[in-house]
């Protein structure tokens, strides 16, 4: 099996880009992508884009002044799952051997849609049924919390002690769109939004962005960053003794990716995760093995996940910080556990880091713990 | 789309919550597969007791400007077995008894029982 690796990637800043159409933004993701791989149009041979709400064809719409000559372009929707769903699909395609290197990108623009929480996508009887009665997901996470507080020796503290450390990464990246450092006190005293998460232990919904990576089985001079293991997973209908703690979609793409790579959670020096809400961190934490079954408070209590510890989680700040603009979510992490693998990540670098683990989810719909989970393992 | 076009509820004195039972594995699923289903077929209606207990909640605060008053919401785990998702009146506690009922606005909501509201 051939080998594929990133070989080059960029991102804009997250944040609000008033006024700023589709192409001029992820075109900025795109042309720097393409300059960091050293790259030209007539070296890609197809497009991957990712996004969730920006319309049809918004691929053939962003590159179409790029002078690509009708390549093929596809568009790609998975939810928040969306753009590491289009590097997978990517590395398939290149895996059969009918291209060598192509681009991928992401792009949301959030900003257009005038801010709250997104809707479930109510086109099925159960999704109907239960948006109706208030399921969001701040809402689902939230009865995770509420669950979560229950079950283990935890309190909201420890929940808001996510969005401290988070926020402090994301003071160290330009990329973010909050970076502000905050304390437990002022997340726990922010606006209580879905009980017990309040408006700080929530990814800000107002932001814009785009970020690009370009893929390749030519092996790249100097750090070559390869894709040790690619997985995509879609959930499995909820049962009647579900524990919501499992995280079981996130929990079984990790342990397929594992198995893929030939690794283990021990061998991961950096993650960056979906951490929408603080109560995710800590699920996925054990979900990707990072901390075992009931353990992941006294992780994140020890320092581990901070820059400086064990496994850095979320360097970037994570979604909580750099912002979640949704189909773009999944490249962004990929181009952060890039930058981190060879030591371009300035002030938030992970000293000495050779593995990291993308993961996100992307959800939407009643009836599953998540519609789908995407996990990948990146090497030098 | 409108969820009253589905019949959440038996008819009779008492009315019950009405679920689907696949015919070959048993499981019950919430609400009701619809008849133009190609899956109907394979299930049954049955009804559920509408008795259960809060397996996890949240009162969710919406946002000032709307005006709304914060809500509770939860899933209930009824004998079925089965989970259910919807709105909680009063303020719920993991283990508390609840009932559901019918509404105007959801189908159903859960209301805790006095033994309920006072665990």
């Amino acid at each position: 099996m051939k080998d594929t690796y990133i070989t080059g990637g960029a991102m804009t800043p997250f944040g609000r880009h008033a006024g700023v159409l589709a192409p001029e933004l992820a075109q900025q993701a795109i042309l720097r992508a393409m300059d960091d791989a050293g790259v030209q149009p007539r070296d890609i041979q197809a497009i991957y884009c990712a996004n969730v709400l920006g319309g049809m064809i918004l691929g053939q719409v962003i590159v179409r002044d790029l002078g690509f000559g009708g390549i093929p372009v596809y568009n790609v929707e998975n939810a928040c799952a969306s753009g590491a769903t289009g590097v997978h699909l990517a590395r398939h395609a290149m895996l059969a051997e009918q291209y060598d290197t192509v681009l991928v990108f992401g792009i949301e623009q959030l900003t257009q849609l005038g801010g709250g929480t997104i809707p479930l996508q109510r086109n099925d009887h159960k999704t109907e049924l239960y948006a109706k009665a208030g399921m969001v997901l701040p809402a689902v996470y939230a009865m995770r919390g509420t669950r979560f507080l229950h079950e283990r020796d935890a309190t909201p503290a420890d929940l808001a002690a996510v969005a401290v450390k988070n926020r402090y990464h994301g003071t160290l990246n330009e990329y973010a769109q909050q970076r502000t450092e905050v304390t437990i006190e002022e997340v726990l005293g922010s606006r209580m939004i879905a009980d017990p998460l309040t408006l700080l232990q929530c990814c800000p919904s107002q932001v814009d962005g785009a970020a690009a990576v370009v893929l390749s089985t030519r092996r790249p001079a100097g750090k070559a960053v390869k894709v040790l293991a690619s997985i995509v997973q879609s959930g499995v209908r909820e049962q009647a003794d579900d524990d919501i703690l499992d995280a079981e979609i996130t929990a079984r793409a990790a342990r397929l990716a594992y198995e893929q790579a030939g690794l283990s959670p021990k061998d991961v020096d950096v993650v960056e995760l979906h951490d929408a809400f603080t109560i995710a961190e800590l699920l996925y934490y054990e979900a990707l093995g990072l901390a075992d079954h009931g353990d992941a408070v006294p992780l994140l209590r020890s320092g581990a996940t901070r820059i400086g510890g064990r496994v850095p989680v979320n360097p970037s700040g994570g979604l909580l910080a750099k912002g979640h603009p949704l189909g773009a979510t999944g490249v962004a992490q990929m181009v952060e556990i890039m930058w981190q693998l060879q030591g371009r990540a300035g002030q938030r670098q992970v000293e000495g880091a050779k593995v990291g683990l993308t993961q996100c989810t992307g959800g939407g719909i009643a009836g599953v713990d998540h519609a789908a989970s995407s996990v990948h393992l990146l090497g030098v | 789309m409108s969820v009253t076009s589905q019949s959440l509820w038996s008819s009779g004195p008492e009315p019950a919550l009405l679920a689907s039972r696949d015919r070959s594995s048993g499981e019950i699923v919430f609400p009701p597969v619809p008849d133009a289903s190609p899956l109907a077929t394979r299930h049954e209606l049955i009804p559920i007791a509408p008795d259960g207990v809060v397996y996890s909640y949240s009162v969710i605060h919406p946002n000032p400007k709307s005006g709304q008053q914060p809500y509770a919401l939860g899933y209930v785990d009824l004998r079925g077995p089965v989970r259910i998702f919807g709105r909680i009146e009063g303020r719920p506690k993991i283990g508390a008894r609840c009932r559901a009922r019918p509404d105007a606005s959801f189908g159903y909501v859960f209301e805790l029982t006095a033994q309920g509201a006072q665990a």
